[in-house]
């Protein structure tokens, strides 16, 4: 029993790599711009379709899909970012409303394109057993577990020593303030949508490469990251890093223990659990009540 | 309540001319009603996002509850339909007492946290098996009753039945806008920091409001599930029950009472006849491009514009 507890929590923290990364796209865009993009987990389901069209259409390994979602959804979290600054009053509500619609023309784009069937990989190469110590794995998650951490420790580095990185925070803490700094806060804003759709395109790839894909998924992904951001309380990057891990380990622990219909579950009980406990969330430091 | 004289005239040729004149042709029948169940969600919305200030992604939960309630009720306990329509209603309401913490926190957390909570109720609906029929769903849900010879489960009396619950609706709707509740609501719309000071419980109005919405979607799942006498989780908690009352109640105003309806029928008609017969499989695309459109060119809706046209022309004359 222990063992098979140990395998999952093992197993939940490789999945939890890739909701880390999905997570921060969207925790980025509210820290500048104080817009949740609720087209976010299409943007990655958007990658996940590009891989399954490189490694079906041409024959090639998932991975050679990554400069081609990298560009593709940029473009789209440009063009999010775009309609966004479009918006004239209201902007709180509103663009929650505009994302949602942009999510609903995402969602069905993929449909009308690559049709309702789930789709996963067919490379034997990502699906073989990896053995580390006593735990096992897909060869994909521990590739992109590690892909991730990577990813993570360059934001990690991009947001605490370059220019661009800093400004992000800057903004994030005191746009005034940042704007007499002589920061662009436009620039700004530009910057982490692009830098949350890269994160966007490596979670995506990494999602076909050990799951399965289908058009509906996106939503549950935008659900996902925002239960993570909560859980982590906004504005805490590291917390967010935790956040996705402990969402992968609750429902790899659930799906061992339980039953894999109860999956969902765990992450909204876990999420209205720290909404009633700890409303600032597990790291926040910042006061969210009215 | 002061109804005008040309609101009569509409209420009197809704409840008369349409049945005379289109009775007949179950295929519009049909049509018409299925917009009106998406008027009855839009309007539902809509109150509580111009009085409440809140943007629900969620509120399928409330649709697929108050159906579930409603259909359990009249299957397992032989109740009335009537009664367990509204009883449905109170389902829902209870079932967004949970959301109650959320409505403290300010900014979006509301529109996601209900974003969240609406997949609780699906999967709940799924694995609760031995109540709800998991998700092979409950079959031959009772249908409407015969009412004074008139049998009301057929496509008129349905018809009938949405109407009523419609109108009934739109009167709530503008009492509580006229009660000092409104006014009240109001104010926190323009400085919910200034109507505290002044001694509002904003949180509890806010609180009465999402009661008041999950309430009308209740009732009109409830409806839905005696009108179409089946229901499983996918189609009773589906998204589509969260996504055509935003499009419509953005398209028609959803500051305004009549705008969601009048933006449900067009939405609905223009969807199914022109749209789904182009792209079968992903029409619902042209309804988030709509949205889009709708944010970014005029959020006020379309209400608002025709008024503001009409007024200009009436000034100029």
């Amino acid at each position: 029993m222990s063992e098979l507890i140990l395998q999952a929590l093992y197993s939940g923290v490789l999945q939890g790599g890739s909701y880390a990364l999905i997570a921060l796209g969207l925790a980025l865009v509210f820290g500048t711009m104080k817009v949740i993009n609720l087209a976010h987990g299409e943007l990655v389901l958007l990658a996940a379709y590009m891989a399954y069209m490189v490694e079906s259409k041409l024959g090639l390994s998932p991975l050679f899909a990554i400069p081609l979602a990298l560009v593709l959804v940029c473009t789209c979290a440009v063009l999010v970012y775009f309609l966004v600054s479009l918006i004239r009053k209201d902007r709180e509500l509103n663009s929650l409303i505009l994302t949602y619609g942009i999510g609903i023309i995402l969602t069905n784009a993929v449909l009308l394109i690559w049709s309702a069937d789930v789709r996963s990989t067919s490379s034997a190469w990502f699906q073989d057993a990896v053995v580390v110590g006593p735990f096992y794995s897909m060869r994909s998650e521990l590739l992109f577990f590690v892909v991730a951490s990577v990813l993570m420790a360059g934001l990690w580095w991009w947001l605490s020593r370059s220019w661009y990185g800093r400004a992000v925070r800057a903004v994030s803490s005191n746009r005034d303030a940042a704007k007499l700094m002589g920061i662009n806060p436009r620039t700004t804003e530009i910057v982490s949508f692009v830098v949350a759709g890269i994160l966007a395109s490596f979670a995506g790839v990494a999602i076909f490469s050990y799951g399965v894909i289908q058009p509906a998924f996106g939503h549950a992904l935008t659900v996902k990251a925002f239960i993570i951001t909560v859980l982590a309380g906004i504005g805490s990057i590291p917390g967010v890093m935790v956040g996705g891990l402990l969402l992968g380990i609750a429902e790899a622990l659930t799906v061992t223990l339980a039953s894999s219909a109860l999956q969902e579950l765990v992450g909204m009980a876990l999420f209205l659990l720290v909404l009633f406990l700890m409303p600032n969330g597990l790291f926040g430091a910042k006061a969210r009540r009215g | 309540m002061y109804v005008s004289k040309t609101g009569l005239a509409v209420i009197a040729a809704a409840y008369v001319a349409v049945p005379l004149l289109l009775g007949s042709n179950n295929y519009v029948m049909s049509l018409i009603v299925a917009a009106m169940i998406i008027g009855g969600i839009a309007l539902a919305w809509a109150l509580l996002g111009n009085l409440g200030g809140m943007v629900s992604f969620g509120h399928s939960a409330f649709f697929g509850v108050g159906a579930y309630v409603s259909a359990l009720l009249t299957m397992k306990a032989g109740m009335p339909i009537f009664a367990a329509m509204l009883l449905g209603g109170v389902g829902a309401v209870v079932a967004s007492l949970v959301m109650l913490p959320v409505l403290r926190l300010k900014g979006p957390y509301f529109a996601l946290a209900i974003l969240a909570y609406a997949h609780i109720f699906k999967i709940i609906a799924t694995e609760w098996s031995s109540v709800t029929g998991g998700s092979a769903g409950l079959a031959s849900v009772p249908r409407f009753p015969e009412l004074m010879g008139f049998d009301l489960s057929g496509k008129t009396g349905s018809y009938l039945i949405i109407l009523t619950v419609l109108l009934a609706f739109v009167a709530a709707y503008r009492a509580i806008r006229a009660s000092h509740y409104g006014i009240a609501l109001r104010a926190m719309h323009d400085s919910e920091d200034a109507t505290r000071v002044v001694g509002v419980n904003s949180t509890l109005l806010k609180a009465l409001m999402l009661f008041v919405s999950a309430f009308m979607t209740g009732v009109v799942g409830a409806f839905n599930v005696h009108y179409i006498n089946f229901l499983e989780p996918d189609y009773a908690f589906s998204g589509l029950w969260v996504t055509l009352p935003i499009v419509a109640a953005i398209f028609g105003g959803y500051r305004t009472i009549l705008g969601p309806l009048v933006g449900a029928v067009t939405v609905y008609l223009v969807d199914q006849l022109i749209f789904k017969s182009l792209i079968p499989s992903g029409h619902q695309l042209v309804l988030g491009a709509l949205l889009v459109a709708m944010i970014i060119f005029s959020p006020g809706g379309l209400m608002p514009l025709l008024r503001k046209d009409s007024r200009r022309k009436h000034a100029a004359a």
